[in-house]
């Protein structure tokens, strides 16, 4: 009886209409909602948000943290719909009230093969995603987190495992592929948002006999060219634009001779079939581990006296490139950072120049930058009022050292590694560059322990917002470099932040190493007392 | 040279985009052979009987000693410190160290650590297709619970019910909802300042807010200055007499046919033996 009680109070409880997340909305960009790992395909990473400004954002102050137990090193990107904030760990994803940082349910993969980073979720119609360590990818109600479908796309027993946020384009999840460092093969795949049928995947080493695949020796099949990131989208043009990471062995290339096509590359992907269109290699044949994986921004800027459709990529192996992004076109190349040597410059065709003596050897070989890379997964941002691309570098040089040994995947041999010396730390530089040229139009040199790796997020109020490698939020004049704001947030910063607003506020939330924080302007508090709870039969 | 900080790491490009990752990855140790193993969890269920129950009651559901199962307490042991536990007791305490030989010992870890495992890697036996009819049916489950984007949203949904819950703890949420003592999922009202009310399902609250799930399962976040009162109510929806509605061989069905629902198939021997 109690039962029919209870489904005759649910029915009585009719709500408004539910709102889903539309491919439109996504495809409109961001402002009060955050709906996708960059904010919005171009991957600008830019809000259109106003309210907290140069002249306001010296009063702005923490409003909430959230501690993900256990977390260590966290990557996620937030996204926000609706006031509910959706941030994710190994194998689990939070949804937080996004002003309060009040939990409303957790999902937690308990039964995963994996743990490892996790780098954000995806929001569709009623269904957010993310990946599992292991290579699955899963889809929660967004309002309960009940499990909708859970689809297995990728094999750990492969040298795989999965750290990206999905993309939805249009009705499929895109999704890639980690482990590029102990032998895999890499790909891109689409799948069905509604169903999590598998819909295309396109590999990142071409199968022998295929073209591209005399670029290798015989590692076709755990030659890496891993999918570690997700990547950007232009609708228009319904293509992907998909980052791939580096060549394996990463620091031993004598038994992969050739360019290795397509590591080190950006993959233009048609959404509905998966064939490459086209793609460009910024490092062939790699043997530094200088991956591509960084963000692809796109932007429609004059060139040349043009209007053209301009693909922005700030690249590992030190170099700042533009291409255009209808043909892959390279179009203008230029130093990211000051401490590059292995080439000299990026000649016509898109090609290094390369400087003899730069290899890793047995005895060890210093050569810049640093296996970190010049930039790497934080992202970048453009803010199309100052016409600025605002990124992250790291000015640093290593000795790299390699190894002959028979690769075998899956036995965490790379191939050789890296030293440091102690008296070449390296330092961080977050620089603002002319899009179409790279020429540095301020930069913001930082102190720390040279140990971090935070994005940027641009905000219409004229306000970057990015994190030193001393714990710092930091508040920058977007036109100026100057510091507005800061904040000590006690930990290691790795990921990007974003900007959203509920109930007409603005917030700006990042993850460190172990907690999710959100910040905003000052408000006074008025005294109040809790509503009081009846508790009833 | 000297001055040189060299990081030969496993994974040379420990330093790079995710690499960083690989050094997280988890690798489980091999079990003793006989977790999981079905013929080791009986012979531990027997010896459990024989010595343990007197305490911590014949399924783990505590008494004189702890609860062992679902407690939380021991989800923290792995099997070497839960062996140990059981061989050499507590020191000050009165659990007892057992008298047994190693053999025996790991036979009633197994048979612990089957107490507490997600049901679909010790699942119950039972009618599952009798299960799935009653959930649907005569149990009338699936008007609240949902499966995989099936049924209700007014109750926890229960895709991964058996890969997250033991079998004893799903059969006890049929049998005493309220034995779980959380406020979520309670019926809460809100009387608004501004004027009415708002009803739904409680997910979580304190002084300064309330989030609440309404009847289309879309997410209220209501801030305290809103709200002139909260009506939570004492116990969960669920109906607390399935042990009227269903005879003990229906709620046998019912668990047997839960704990079998998971996002990730069975692995242990013990679900491989089909028990």
């Amino acid at each position: 009886m109690r039962m029919d009680r209870t489904l005759a109070w649910a029915c009585a409880l009719c709500a408004a209409a539910v709102a889903q997340v539309k491919y439109e909305d996504i495809l409109a960009g961001p402002g009060a909602n955050w709906l996708t790992y960059a904010g919005s395909y171009s991957g600008q990473r830019h809000s259109p948000l106003r309210q907290i400004t140069a002249a306001n954002a010296g009063s702005l102050v923490p409003k909430w943290t959230f501690h993900i137990p256990k977390a260590n090193g966290l990557r996620t990107s937030p996204i926000v719909y609706q006031g509910m904030m959706y941030v994710t760990d190994s194998n689990t994803m939070y949804a937080l009230d996004a002003r309060t940082g009040r939990l409303v349910w957790e999902y937690r993969d308990t039964r995963a093969k994996k743990t490892g980073v996790n780098r954000g979720a995806a929001i569709l119609g009623d269904n957010v995603y993310f990946v599992t360590a292991d290579v699955h990818l899963v889809a929660l109600d967004r309002r309960t987190g009940a499990v909708r479908w859970q689809t297995k796309y990728g094999e750990i027993d492969k040298g795989l495992f999965s750290t990206a946020a999905p993309l939805i384009a249009k009705d499929k999840v895109i999704v890639g592929v980690a482990g590029g460092d102990t032998g895999m093969r890499g790909y891109v795949a689409a799948i069905n948002a509604h169903t999590g049928e598998e819909l295309w995947r396109t590999y990142t080493i071409p199968a022998k006999g295929e073209p591209g695949s005399e670029t290798w020796s015989d590692l076709h099949d755990w030659g890496g060219a891993a999918t570690w990131l997700s990547g950007t989208f232009d609708p228009e043009l319904n293509l992907l634009y998909w980052p791939t990471g580096n060549p394996w062995p990463d620091f031993y290339g004598g038994n992969r001779a050739g360019d290795n096509l397509y590591s080190c590359s950006v993959l233009a992907l048609d959404l509905d079939t998966g064939k490459m269109k086209w793609y460009f290699q910024f490092t062939p044949h790699d043997t530094h581990d200088w991956d591509a994986q960084a963000w692809p921004v796109l932007v429609d800027l004059p060139y040349q006296g043009k209007p053209r459709k301009l693909m922005l990529y700030g690249n590992r192996n030190g170099f700042y490139y533009v291409l255009d992004r209808v043909t892959g076109q390279f179009l203008h190349a230029t130093k990211l950072v000051d401490n590059v040597d292995w080439a000299s410059g990026i000649d016509a065709n898109g090609r290094p120049v390369l400087v003899p003596g730069k290899d890793p050897t047995p005895g060890g070989t210093r050569a810049c930058p640093g296996v970190m890379g010049a930039t790497n997964w934080p992202s970048p941002s453009f803010n199309p009022a100052t016409g600025l691309l605002y990124i992250m570098t790291l000015e640093q040089c290593d000795v790299y050292t390699s190894s002959a040994k028979e690769p075998e995947p899956a036995k965490g041999f790379s191939g050789g590694g890296v030293g440091r010396s102690k008296e070449e730390p390296g330092q961080y530089v977050l620089r603002a560059l002319e899009p179409t040229t790279g020429k540095r139009v301020w930069e913001y040199r930082m102190n720390g322990p040279v140990s971090a790796w935070p994005g940027t997020v641009s905000t219409a109020g004229g306000v970057i917002f990015s994190a030193d490698d001393d714990g710092h939020l930091l508040a920058l004049d977007a036109r100026t470099g100057k510091v507005l704001w800061r904040y000590q947030m006690g930990e290691v910063i790795a990921a990007s932040p974003i900007t959203y607003a509920v109930d007409g506020k603005q917030y700006v939330s990042i993850a460190s190493a172990t907690a999710v924080w959100s910040f905003g302007l000052f408000e006074p508090q008025p005294p109040m007392s809790p509503p009081p709870v009846r508790v009833v039969r | 040279m000297k001055s040189l900080i060299w990081m030969r790491l496993a994974a040379g490009a420990s330093l790079a985009a995710g690499a960083l990752v690989a050094a997280d990855v988890h690798k489980p140790k091999t079990p003793h052979p006989a977790i999981g193993d079905p013929e080791a969890i009986e012979a531990g269920r027997k010896l459990f009987s024989a010595g343990c129950a007197g305490c911590h009651g014949l399924t783990g559901e505590g008494g004189r000693g702890p609860k062992l199962r679902d407690s939380g307490m021991w989800h923290s042991l792995d099997d070497e410190a839960l062996f140990k536990t059981i061989k050499f007791g507590i020191p000050n305490t009165e659990m007892p160290g057992s008298n047994q030989p190693d053999e025996k010992v790991w036979q009633m870890t197994a048979f612990v650590k089957a107490l507490g495992s997600p049901a679909i890697e010790a699942p119950p036996p039972g009618d599952l297709r009798r299960g799935e009819e009653l959930f649907w049916g005569k149990g009338g489950c699936g008007g609240c619970h949902g499966l995989r984007g099936k049924g209700g949203k007014y109750g926890p949904d229960l895709t991964n019910a058996g890969g997250l819950r033991s079998a004893g703890f799903l059969r006890e949420s049929i049998i005493d909802p309220d034995a779980d003592a959380t406020e979520a999922w309670r019926k809460v009202t809100l009387a608004l300042h501004e004027g009415g009310v708002r009803e739904g399902l409680l997910r979580n609250r304190n002084n300064f807010s309330v989030q609440l799930q309404d009847a289309q399962g879309e997410i209220h976040l209501v801030p305290a200055s809103r709200i002139k009162s909260v009506t939570l109510a004492k116990s969960s929806p669920m109906p607390a007499d399935y042990r009227q509605r269903l005879d003990r061989k229906e709620i046998d069905d019912l668990v047997a046919f839960l704990s079998r629902q998971s996002v990730r198939p069975a692995e242990s021997a013990l679900a491989r033996a089909g028990r």
